[in-house]
């Protein structure tokens, strides 16, 4: 059974098509992340997945649930963490923690344990008495965030959960996410960080203007769209020629950022290094620096979205 | 649990804070032993039905009702605290419903309104209680005084918290809207002997049905004008809290 069976769904806003004709489907125990850029319809998108926007059109099964017919079934399956905060201001750490396990009906006993597991696991021990309205924003996130942990859920819902998290928080909320799934949990996830979505997810979709542009896996992605590689050679000292030296090289593209960087984009790099090297060799021009950027996922994204913009 | 029992529970652990309770408690207590006790020299008997009550007794009285709206102002704070910090996203996206939501409200204000009319009333009791004539049909008139005068300000708190988004406009409106209420009432003085137009105003007023009931209750003067209050009430209340549900119901995220 699929965790999220979505087919042609779509959303509109007016003349706005906010989703449109999405399809993806979703299998049980993996993370699956959803990038695109600002306004791309991802907010919205989990909007309807979760069930608080009705579709314009389109079917959405979520957990074997008709999600449109059902809501409230499929949200008591589900775990939502939401792109806003959510809080109350007047409420203590803790008594957040506990009072939403009371809202999902935890029995007491049960809620104070997984309140203590998760107050550590978040490192939220030290500020346990503290008021959320006096909390840093990556404070009150992280209690976001775990709170949701606070009742059993099949499917969970992150909408870009490290927004203000330091580092630190950041990756330790993504192994304990990983460490979630292990244990069954299937993980919806959006991000903007795209290491992140490398990461941690399993399976990516690249949604712009209401469409799903790609959906794959992380490294068939990068083999897929990424065969152009970039080389970034630093000079030792400027060389206001070295324009006109390499401006006859096929198959690349060449920037030249001041007299010292050259940033070369190829999908053909080594034979393109190898000429330039032996451009450089020929006129004495020695080399301070040299990388070859691996391909990755940010690259890819933001290729498949200028082309898609592109295409329309 | 019922989820609205949970949300209840929820709603009223967010609402007691020190603040509330001493806006609850202080301030009616100021208004009883302080103002009535200053005014009855200026007030020496209010003519009630067949009685002639002390000024203090009639303040005490009029405190219960006003303490009820009062209190009724939780409903629209939570509504709006709820939308402003995510938490009714948060809420909706969870095992509830709307109609859980509105409910859990309106029980959230009748638990409190209750809860602050008895209070009022046991504080008061000494400055009242030469007069109280509780009966059998009294008690739950003044049960169903607190209960509809909860829902029905309760109703209106949150129309006003579904119409604003910022915290200024909030408050302005609210103080403004509550502050006519509590004034233009029967609350602190009697109609009788108001010049006509205001009198007029008391009676556009639901606090004034409120606290006529409420006062009707405690000193047991059930007159056929109370009941035409309480229908009246009854009334206005159950259109209020259909528009309020309705507004409710249409809150985008």
């Amino acid at each position: 059974m699929l965790c999220i069976d979505v087919k042609n769904l779509s959303k509109s806003y007016g003349s706005i098509k906010a989703v449109n004709n999405l399809v993806l489907s979703v299998k049980p125990g993996r993370v699956f992340g959803f990038l695109g850029p600002n306004g791309a319809g991802k907010s919205t998108t989990i909007k309807l997945l979760t069930t608080l926007i009705p579709p314009s059109n389109g079917s959405l099964s979520i957990l074997g649930i008709d999600a449109i017919k059902n809501p409230l079934q499929v949200r008591h399956k589900i775990g939502v963490v939401l792109q806003q905060p959510s809080y109350e201001p007047t409420l203590s750490v803790e008594k957040s923690l506990e009072k939403y396990g009371m809202m999902w009906n935890i029995p007491r006993t049960e809620r104070k344990k997984r309140m203590e597991q998760l107050l550590k696991d978040f490192d939220l021990v030290e500020i346990r008495k503290k008021r959320n309205e006096d909390l840093s924003i990556g404070q009150r996130r992280r209690v976001q965030v775990a709170r949701e942990f606070m009742h059993d859920m099949e499917l969970l819902f992150l909408d870009e959960p490290t927004i203000g998290l330091d580092p630190n928080a950041r990756r330790n909320l993504l192994d304990y996410l990983k460490n979630k799934v292990k244990t069954g949990l299937t993980i919806f996830y959006t991000t903007h960080i795209l290491t992140e979505a490398e990461y941690l997810c399993d399976e990516i979709a690249i949604i712009d203007e209401g469409k799903i542009i790609t959906v794959d896996s992380p490294d068939s992605l990068k083999t897929k769209f990424g065969k152009e590689k970039t080389i970034k050679i630093h000079l030792l000292e400027k060389n206001f020629d070295i324009q006109s030296f390499l401006s006859g090289i096929p198959d690349c593209k060449i920037n030249f950022e001041s007299g010292t960087n050259i940033i070369i984009h190829s999908e053909q790099s080594e034979l393109v290094l190898l000429k330039v090297l032996k451009i450089l060799n020929d006129n004495n021009i020695e080399i301070e620096d040299l990388s070859a950027v691996p391909t990755n996922l940010e690259e890819i994204f933001l290729k498949m979205v200028r082309e898609n913009a592109s295409d329309n | 649990m019922h989820p609205i029992i949970r949300l209840v529970n929820r709603n009223i652990t967010i609402s007691l804070n020190p603040g509330f309770l001493i806006w609850q408690v202080i301030f009616p207590l100021i208004y009883i032993f302080v103002a009535g006790f200053a005014y009855a020299p200026l007030i020496q008997q209010v003519p009630f039905g067949a009685k002639d009550l002390d000024y203090p007794a009639f303040l005490a009285s009029g405190m219960i009702g006003f303490n009820i709206m009062n209190s009724t102002l939780v409903s629209g704070i939570i509504i709006w605290n709820d939308r402003r910090h995510g938490m009714f996203e948060q809420i909706m996206s969870g095992p509830f419903t709307r109609s859980h939501y509105i409910l859990s409200n309106i029980c959230t204000i009748g638990v409190i309104g209750l809860v602050s009319a008895s209070l009022i009333a046991l504080v008061g009791y000494p400055v009242f209680f030469d007069s109280v004539e509780f009966s059998l049909i009294t008690i739950p008139m003044i049960v169903f005084g607190a209960i509809t005068g909860s829902v029905l300000f309760g109703s209106l708190a949150s129309i006003i918290s579904t119409r604003l988004r910022s915290s200024e406009g909030f408050n302005v409106i609210i103080n403004t809207v509550f502050l006519f209420f509590a004034f233009v009432s029967t609350a602190f003085y009697p109609a009788e002997g108001a010049p006509e137009p205001l009198r007029s105003a008391f009676y556009l007023n639901p606090l004034t049905y409120l606290v006529d009931i409420i006062r009707a209750g405690i000193f047991g003067n059930i007159t056929e004008f109370v009941i035409i209050e309480m229908v009246v009430l009854l009334g206005i209340a159950s259109i209020l809290f259909v528009i309020a549900s309705k507004l409710l119901t249409k809150l985008d995220f």
